[in-house]
C-alpha cells in the first residue's frame, strides 16, 4: 500500500497537536523528577521501516547504548509508541526519582517502565483530547536494555512496513537525563488521522 | 485606534487558533511572525505594542525573545501562549518580563481575563 504524504497544513496541525500533548507530558515528567524539563519542537516524518534505524540514529545520536520501552495504542488511532532513554540518562533516573540505594536490574527496569508509561499516557491523552478521538493503550514492555540503537531498530524487531513518525524530546537541565518519544502509526492510521486533522483544521 | 498586535508561533494552525480566539470587540492590527527573529523585527517596525508569544520555536525561541526585549529595555506587553505548562516555565517567563501566561490550546475566556486584568479592553 502506498501512502500519500501529508500536505503542509496537515503536518503543521499534527505538529501543533503533538506540541500541546508534549507540554502535558513534560509537565507530568517535571513533577515526578522534580526538575524543569526542556522541550523541543516536535518532528513529524513519514518513513519506511528500512529507513528507520538511520532516521532515528540521526535524531538520538549513536554515541551511547540505549534502553527503551514500547507500548501499543489502539482504537481510532493504531500504532506503537517507543520511549528511548540514552544509557547515561537511564542510569541517572533513579537518582532523579530520589532513590539512594544500590539498584538492581529489576528496579531499574521498573523505573524505565514507569517513566515510559507516564510519557506515553500523557502524550496519547493530549493528542486524543485535542483531536477529540479515543485512544487506548497497552501495558508497557521493555524493548531493549543497554543495546546499540541500530540493533534495537532492526526491521525484524518491528511489526510494520511504513509509518508516520512523531518525535518529541525531553531533557532535564544540568542532568544527563534525556528521552526521545517516537510514535509510529500504521498505514491505515495515517489515513484515519489525515481525516481527523482535516476536520480539526476546519474548526479554525 | 487599533492596537498593533504581533502573534508569534512557528505553527500556522496555532497562530490561526490564537487569532480566532481573540475577543471580537478588541480593535487590533494583527501581524504574524514565525519565529523570534521575525517577532523582534515586527516590534522594531512598531507592529507589536502587544505580543502573543510562543516558547518552543526554531531559529529563535520565546525565551530568547524575552531576554532580548529585557536586555534592550524594549517596551511591549508580552503574553506567552505555550503548551509548556510547567509552573517553572511560567515563573521563568514572568521573570523575563512576560506579563501573563496562557496555556494552549488557547481559549477566548483566558485571553479576555488577561486583557481585562491589565485594562487593555
Amino acid at each position: 500500500m502506498s501512502v500519500q504524504s501529508y500536505n503542509e497544513d496537515q503536518t503543521d496541525a499534527l505538529q501543533e497537536v503533538a506540541n500541546i500533548a508534549m507540554g502535558q507530558a513534560g509537565d507530568s515528567l517535571a513533577r515526578i523528577l522534580d526538575n524543569f524539563v526542556t522541550l523541543s519542537v516536535p518532528r513529524i516524518r513519514q518513513i519506511a521501516v528500512h529507513e528507520l534505524a538511520d532516521t532515528v540514529t540521526t535524531m538520538v545520536g549513536d554515541e551511547e547504548d540505549v534502553s527503551a520501552v514500547r507500548q501499543a495504542f489502539y482504537n481510532s488511532l493504531r500504532g506503537e509508541a517507543i520511549v528511548i532513554f540514552t544509557q547515561s540518562g537511564a542510569d541517572e533516573l533513579a537518582e532523579l526519582l530520589g532513590y539512594d540505594c544500590e539498584l538492581d536490574a529489576a528496579i531499574e527496569q521498573e523505573l524505565l517502565l514507569e517513566v515510559g508509561n507516564l510519557l506515553v499516557g500523557a502524550i496519547l491523552g493530549g493528542i486524543s483530547d485535542t483531536l477529540g478521538t479515543e485512544v487506548g493503550f497497552s501495558a508497557p514492555s521493555l524493548m531493549a536494555e543497554r543495546t546499540p540503537l541500530h540493533e534495537m531498530l532492526a526491521p525484524d524487531q518491528l511489526s510494520w512496513e511504513h509509518a508516520l513518525l512523531v518525535e518529541v524530546n525531553f531533557s532535564v537541565e544540568k542532568h544527563r537525563f534525556k528521552s526521545h518519544l517516537l510514535m509510529f502509526m500504521t498505514e491505515e492510521t495515517i489515513e484515519t488521522l489525515r481525516g481527523i486533522l482535516d476536520e480539526f483544521m476546519d474548526d479554525f | 485606534m487599533a492596537v498593533p498586535l504581533t502573534v508569534v508561533d512557528d505553527s500556522r494552525i496555532s497562530r490561526k487558533m490564537v487569532i480566532r480566539a481573540l475577543p471580537s470587540g478588541w480593535d487590533v492590527e494583527i501581524t504574524q511572525a514565525e519565529n523570534g527573529e521575525e517577532a523582534l523585527a515586527a516590534y522594531r517596525a512598531g507592529k507589536a505594542d502587544v505580543m502573543f508569544l510562543d516558547l518552543t520555536m526554531p531559529v529563535m525561541d520565546g525565551y530568547e525573545v524575552l531576554a532580548h526585549l529585557q536586555k534592550e529595555s524594549l517596551n511591549t506587553f508580552v503574553v506567552v501562549i505555550s503548551a509548556d505548562i510547567q509552573p517553572e516555565a511560567q515563573e521563568r517567563v514572568k521573570k523575563l518580563g512576560a506579563m501573563a501566561f496562557i496555556k494552549k490550546p488557547v481559549k477566548t475566556e483566558n485571553i479576555v481575563a488577561v486583557l481585562e486584568e491589565y485594562g487593555l479592553i
